[in-house]
């Protein structure tokens, strides 16, 4: 952060201290900027004071007030406050890969200073319209489910959701292991409200992981922010947009494709509505801040992929209490290209990744872009499973003896598709002990035609589980007999 | 409100299942006590046949009769399967008519020219299904199959083994045990095994109770004339012998059937008991919470406005 010398001009006084916000008086014609940094440095009563807060409102009479982007233990009235005249901003570049930050672009890893050349603000306008890419591309994940029913768009969105327990942040972590480790560019893993025992694991996991054969780490190529859930709501509210300035100068200036990962993008929208209510804003619909879409907007609109460079984001959305309908998730959901939904009864099954294939969907999964054999088979997969779903019903109550035989025909096949949607993880092997599975999106699409054509009719349903191509469903099949 | 909504509307539709169900099983429980009578009148009939074959038999008269006589080689075999017309009876149906389609399978496999006949709808829907084609089928066989109705399928059987062009019948129906006990069997009718009313393989329980019944007529041993002669009287008692083996086939699967039924039915209410149950705890949650969202709002805006 600049240092900026305090001059009588910019120097306000604590007025008041409420929760993580509070206000500060300046004189009338030096008002801050709303966004502005302001710095409040002290050593009160043994206390040390290094808070940093950002202008939110002007309230007049020259007071304004700020959100605390760290706790505001120790804060009195009447403390000096320095505006900075500038918002926050963080170090980009070359100089930060491989390293772990906080929001104020602070590294947290124990290993120096970071010799950056540029800092760049964390309050950025989104891309023009007329500097977006329109290209539209699939973007492999090896992951059967994902590839088949919610293909990735590459330099697009997709989202994770789910309710509290049920994979979201292995998911993602997946994704880091199977993407990063096969790619080139650059990434960048923002770490919003979650628990920060995941943040460190995740960062051993990389400084471990070869991208592909060169021999070098994951972590050389990724920097890391954390605003976990200990941080105050200001921490947790500002810690993407940090994370994704650093994204944004790699797509800027480098050009190459560049990844971005969140977890939890819920709590970006949990901490505002934390720091809502203090300042002054009319609660809206289920207690969020009436500001719950704008805010989202304008972090969503950044992760855009420009004709400079592409920005491919995935995105865990926790979702309260397994209600969809909830407005945060709600609201995240418009933002997403490809979006996975997971379900509870399906953990409750035992199946992972437990992505429900009739809720989830992709802006791609169309003919024109995943190609018309691709689409058939994923719409004849839904359709299988959206049909067993409607039997559901009639079988709890009168039994699967009841249905037609067509009916009994596609129960069969649901029910072996449902367990052919699981796969081993990579991240997950010392859980299942199962090697993680890269199963092509060719043998993909293949596997899933089979299974509706009747050819694997005649498998148990649990040679099914935890398996990548559907060859390896037969030869557990013969394992199975031969105990 | 959408899912609380969305709720009530499907515990509305599981209490309509319900009622059909319920109403099901008492149907099926009043059915189920005539075709036992029925099935009882036949009893008194069909053991003192049985009574008067296996005297017959111990009179150590010569018996021969064609149908007695199985062929060498089976060339033309008929498979009958006994299903029923209505669904909703569990797992009666399927069973059957696995059996069925397992005897048919294999007489196919050994060469046999197989006719299949079917009553039942729900089998000829099966059939249809597989595409496997059928000779002959049947709906008028209901829950009180007629001895005459039978009788004209017995006569046709008949004529055809005499003919040669029958050489092999077999009859895939729900043998009722007793009243919690039913199993698919398939019986060979044709040619008679034996003259006493047999004992399919794995159904050894049923064999004590005519055992038990027919001790003292076996033990009378009784000498008998026979009038005008005991050939004449054969020709007469192995044909009737096996159009009562037919028409015992046709009510065991009728009785068989309304138990399948009622039990089926008992279960599917008591499933959709549960599902109502716990469809209507998660409306109710689902209301609450409703309500409390809405009041936590009403209460902050009015709150917010105080400031």
């Amino acid at each position: 952060m600049a240092t900026t010398t305090a001059t009588k001009s910019n120097v306000g006084r604590i007025t008041q201290v409420i929760g993580s916000t509070f206000d500060a008086e300046f004189p009338e014609n030096h008002l801050p900027n709303i966004y502005n940094a302001v710095k409040v440095v002290s050593q009160h009563k043994g206390v040390d004071l290094n808070l940093t807060g950002e202008v939110q409102q002007h309230l007049g009479g020259g007071k304004v007030r700020c959100v605390a982007l760290g706790g505001t233990d120790g804060m009195i009235r009447g403390q000096d406050c320095v505006d900075t005249g500038a918002p926050v901003s963080v170090p980009v570049g070359e100089a930060t890969l491989g390293r772990v930050f906080n929001l104020l672009g602070e590294p947290i890893d124990d290993r120096g200073p970071v010799n950056a050349k540029e800092r760049w603000p964390i309050h950025r306008d989104a891309p023009p319209v007329s500097k977006l890419s329109t290209t539209t591309d699939l973007f492999p994940t090896g992951i059967k489910v994902i590839d088949l029913l919610t293909p990735f768009v590459r330099g697009g969105k997709a989202g994770l959701f789910g309710g509290a327990g049920l994979g979201k942040t292995v998911i993602l972590q997946e994704l880091i292991a199977r993407i990063a480790s096969a790619h080139g560019g650059y990434s960048v893993f923002a770490g919003v409200g979650e628990r920060t025992r995941e943040g460190t694991d995740l960062w051993l996991e990389m400084q471990e992981t070869e991208i592909g054969t060169t021999g070098r780490y994951v972590i050389e190529q990724t920097c890391m922010v954390f605003g976990q859930m200990n941080e105050p709501p200001g921490a947790r509210l500002r810690v993407a947009l940090s994370a994704l300035t650093m994204a944004e100068y790699f797509r800027d200036t480098t050009g190459k494709d560049t990844l971005l990962f969140v977890d939890n993008i819920f709590r970006f929208s949990q901490a505002g509505s934390e720091v809502s209510a203090l300042l002054g804003r009319m609660p809206s619909a289920v207690g969020y801040q009436p500001t719950l879409a704008t805010e989202m907007g304008a972090l969503q609109e950044r992760i855009a992929s420009t004709d400079k460079g592409a920005i491919t984001s995935v995105q865990a959305v926790y979702v309260p209490a397994d209600d969809p309908t909830d407005p945060a998730p709600a609201t995240a959901f418009g933002q997403l290209d490809a979006f996975l939904y997971l379900e509870r009864s399906i953990t409750e099954k035992g199946i992972y990744p437990a992505v429900d294939p009739l809720a989830s969907s992709s802006r791609i999964l169309d003919p024109q872009y995943v190609g018309e054999r691709h689409y058939a088979i994923a719409r004849r997969v839904q359709r299988t499973l959206q049909r067993y779903r409607e039997l559901q019903d009639i079988i709890a109550i009168l039994g699967v003896d009841e249905l037609s035989e067509s009916d009994k025909l596609v129960v069969h096949r649901a029910r072996r598709i449902e367990r052919f949607l699981s796969q081993p993880f990579m991240v997950a092997e010392k859980f299942t002990n199962k090697k993680g599975e890269n199963t092509p999106l060719a043998d993909t699409i293949r596997s899933f035609e089979e299974i509706c054509d009747g050819k694997w009719d005649h498998l148990p349903e649990t040679a099914f589980m935890y398996v990548g191509a559907i060859e390896q469903a037969e030869e557990q099949a013969k394992r199975m007999q031969q105990k | 409100m959408a899912k609380a909504r969305a709720l009530d509307k499907r515990r509305k539709s599981i209490k309509n299942i319900r009622k059909i169900t319920r109403t099901m099983e008492l149907i099926a429980t009043a059915r189920f006590k005539q075709a036992m009578d029925r099935a009882g009148a036949a009893t008194a009939y069909t053991e003192r046949i049985t009574a008067l074959v296996s005297d017959l038999a111990e009179s150590g008269l010569e018996l021969s009769h064609p149908l007695l006589q199985g062929r060498e080689t089976t060339k033309n075999a008929t498979v009958l399967v006994l299903s029923a017309n209505r669904g909703l009876c569990g797992g009666y149906n399927g069973n059957v008519l696995r059996a069925g389609n397992e005897r048919f399978g294999e007489l196919q496999r050994s060469g046999a020219n197989v006719r299949l006949e079917v009553s039942g709808k729900r089998g000829i829907s099966y059939f249809k299904f597989r595409s496997i084609p059928m000779s002959e089928s049947y709906t008028h066989f209901e829950d009180k199959p007629r001895f005459e109705e039978v009788e004209l399928l017995a006569n046709r059987y008949l004529e055809a083994y005499a003919a040669g062009e029958l050489d092999r019948l077999d009859v895939v129906y729900t043998r009722f045990l007793n009243v919690s006990r039913q199993i698919a069997t398939v019986e060979t009718l044709l040619p008679l095994a034996s003259l006493a009313l047999s004992t399919p393989e794995g159904a050894k329980s049923a064999k004590k109770e005519p055992d038990a019944r027919g001790k003292p007529s076996n033990r009378r041993s009784a000498t008998y004339e026979f009038l005008p002669s005991a050939q004449a009287i054969l020709e007469e008692v192995v044909p009737a012998s096996f159009r009562l083996k037919l028409f015992k086939c046709f009510l065991d699967a009728a009785v068989s059937e309304q138990i399948a039924r009622m039990v089926a039915m008992k279960s599917a209410t008591e499933n959709a008991d549960d599902i109502i149950h716990h469809l209507a705890m998660s409306y109710n949650r689902a209301r609450q919470s409703q309500i409390t969202g809405e009041l936590l709002e009403v209460m902050g805006g009015v709150e917010a406005l105080k400031n």
